[in-house]
């Protein structure tokens, strides 16, 4: 299955650097070019439902659904992500029928979700050796097949949320006025933080378990400084996100550098983020 | 049609849970009719207590009252259509000016004319408002009251409120509904706000506090807006 290797030859011929015309980069590039987007399109709901906390519990439980493949015999590739999705929508659950604070019921199924992961992985020693694959995560060794889910993931966060943008935006700044527009809020809030859950095991694999809340948060935060309306905000969360996936990859191959690629990524959105402070701090004067 | 109806009381009387149990934002026992309006339930227009809401989100005014009708993305901007809706929902409001500004950059008083603005696009049959007096000054209550008269009677919808504010319910309230957890007492403001009634409701100390105030017959708004409502009684 290799029908995206026109796409590969193309981007190597738009960007003809010597460090470009390896497939594993240009694979990356690719992962990285349908990643970015999502990640800074969910990310401005996450940023205004103030759910980083729930998108770092998810990625925690990223190596307990690895470990839950081990255990039962399955491939990882399935119990990671429906297991992420499963911890998601149990966090929205109970979120909605308890009286705890969100993030007091976040806390509980984080430390659940890491204390049975470090479980497993203190029992099996072979598992123990993936852990950092995991922490860091690995985007050049993307295969053709998680390309293509991620290609059907960014269909489907895309019509999720040209058809749903605005409802979500509503029901973040008020949901009993949302609720008055017929906006259906809960429907709404599992569907959210199911997608969130799928995107945020993917990008596990890209950048590793440390990082994802910063790729979500991070473009997000940056575009708010920059903009003044909901529709700048989105573009520039786009902008801040796509260029940091772009140069983090670029950087991280040169000979100079030689750093992860995850990591540097969230460096250069980083430092967006900085130029968008001073940006906000030059318009109030 | 085109009355205005206030609910007083005191903390915990249960005022904000009976509007939220209209709303349908509460499970509740018991049945809420709306007569007059065919068995269906009235377009209810909604003007919350105080908006908590993040203030640094980039929105603007403009965007804010096309979210709930506009199914496109505003990630490339707001229809035509609904920004010509939200300029002259604003010029209603008196605040067309702010259709450009940053929702989070607004006053309480400037919030709470956009939140008026957005309850009015819904064409509402019935404006449910929360506390519309809370959050802003004696200057601006009085205006903002006298701006919901206005359109009270321009647009014929009937107004349901909860308030705090005696002097409020006096000049611009038809009706009365005292509430301490049931109905204490009710009907014209001016037969309902007795010194007796108010003491037995919010204590001795609310009475002596707004005898001077009091709601004699002739005491009343002298804006014409509230003039049919004395010609009545």
């Amino acid at each position: 299955m290799s029908d995206l290797v026109w796409l590969y030859d193309f981007l190597a011929q738009v960007l003809p650097l010597s460090s470009m015309q390896a497939r594993f980069m240009q694979q990356a590039l690719v992962a990285l070019l349908l990643l970015a987007p999502m990640t800074a399109a969910m990310g401005i709901v996450v940023v205004n439902f103030r759910m980083a906390f729930f998108a770092e519990a998810i990625s925690h439980s990223a190596f307990t659904g690895v470990a839950l493949g081990v255990l039962f015999a399955v491939s990882p590739g399935w119990t990671m992500p429906l297991f992420g999705l499963l911890v998601g929508l149990g966090i929205t659950a109970v979120q909605r029928h308890s009286d705890l604070a969100s993030d007091t019921v976040i806390g509980v199924f984080f430390s659940a979700m890491l204390a049975f992961g470090l479980a497993m992985v203190s029992r099996d020693r072979s598992l123990a050796r993936d852990m950092q694959r995991f922490l860091y995560g690995d985007i050049l060794t993307i295969s053709e097949a998680e390309i293509w889910f991620l290609l059907l993931l960014f269909f489907l966060v895309f019509i999720f949320l040209a058809s749903n943008y605005n409802r979500l935006l509503y029901a973040g700044i008020n949901s009993t006025l949302a609720r008055t527009h017929r906006v259906r809020v809960q429907i709404l809030q599992y569907l959210f933080s199911g997608l969130l859950a799928l995107l945020v095991m993917f990008s596990v694999r890209a950048i590793g378990v440390l990082l994802v809340t910063a790729l979500l948060v991070v473009p997000a935060a940056g575009a708010r400084n920059f903009s003044r309306s909901a529709g700048a905000m989105f573009w520039w969360a786009m902008a801040i996100s796509t260029s940091s996936a772009v140069l983090g990859l670029l950087i991280s191959a040169q000979d100079w550098a030689r750093t992860a690629t995850g990591a540097t990524i969230i460096l250069v959105a980083c430092f967006w983020f900085v130029a968008s402070l001073l940006f906000a701090r030059l318009r109030w004067n | 049609m085109g009355s205005c109806t206030a609910i007083i009381g005191p903390n915990g009387a249960g005022k904000t849970t009976l509007l939220l149990a209209l709303l349908g934002e509460l499970s509740y026992q018991g049945h809420i009719s709306f007569p007059g309006y065919g068995g269906r339930r009235p377009r209810i227009g909604y003007v919350p207590q105080r908006l908590s809401f993040d203030r640094g989100l980039p929105l603007t005014v403009c965007e804010f009252l096309a979210l709930g009708f506009q199914i496109g993305p505003l990630w490339f901007g707001v229809s035509a259509a609904l920004q010509k809706k939200a300029k002259e929902t604003l010029a209603q409001v008196k605040a067309e000016h702010l259709a450009g500004r940053r929702l989070g950059a607004l006053s309480g008083g400037e919030l709470q004319r956009v939140l008026l603005a957005l309850a009015l696009q819904q064409q509402p049959e019935l404006l449910v408002l929360d506390e519309p007096a809370s959050g802003v000054d004696f200057q601006g209550e009085h205006v903002f009251c006298e701006l919901l008269d206005a359109l009270r009677l321009s647009q014929g919808f009937t107004q349901l409120m909860v308030s705090h504010d005696l002097p409020t319910v006096t000049h611009h309230a038809t009706h009365v509904i005292c509430l301490n957890h049931r109905v204490a007492a009710e009907g014209p403001p001016q037969q309902v706000l007795t010194p007796e009634n108010l003491s037995a409701i919010f204590g001795l100390h609310m009475g002596l506090v707004n005898l001077q105030s009091m709601p004699m017959a002739q005491a009343g708004c002298t804006a014409p807006c509230c003039q049919p409502a004395n010609e009545n009684q």
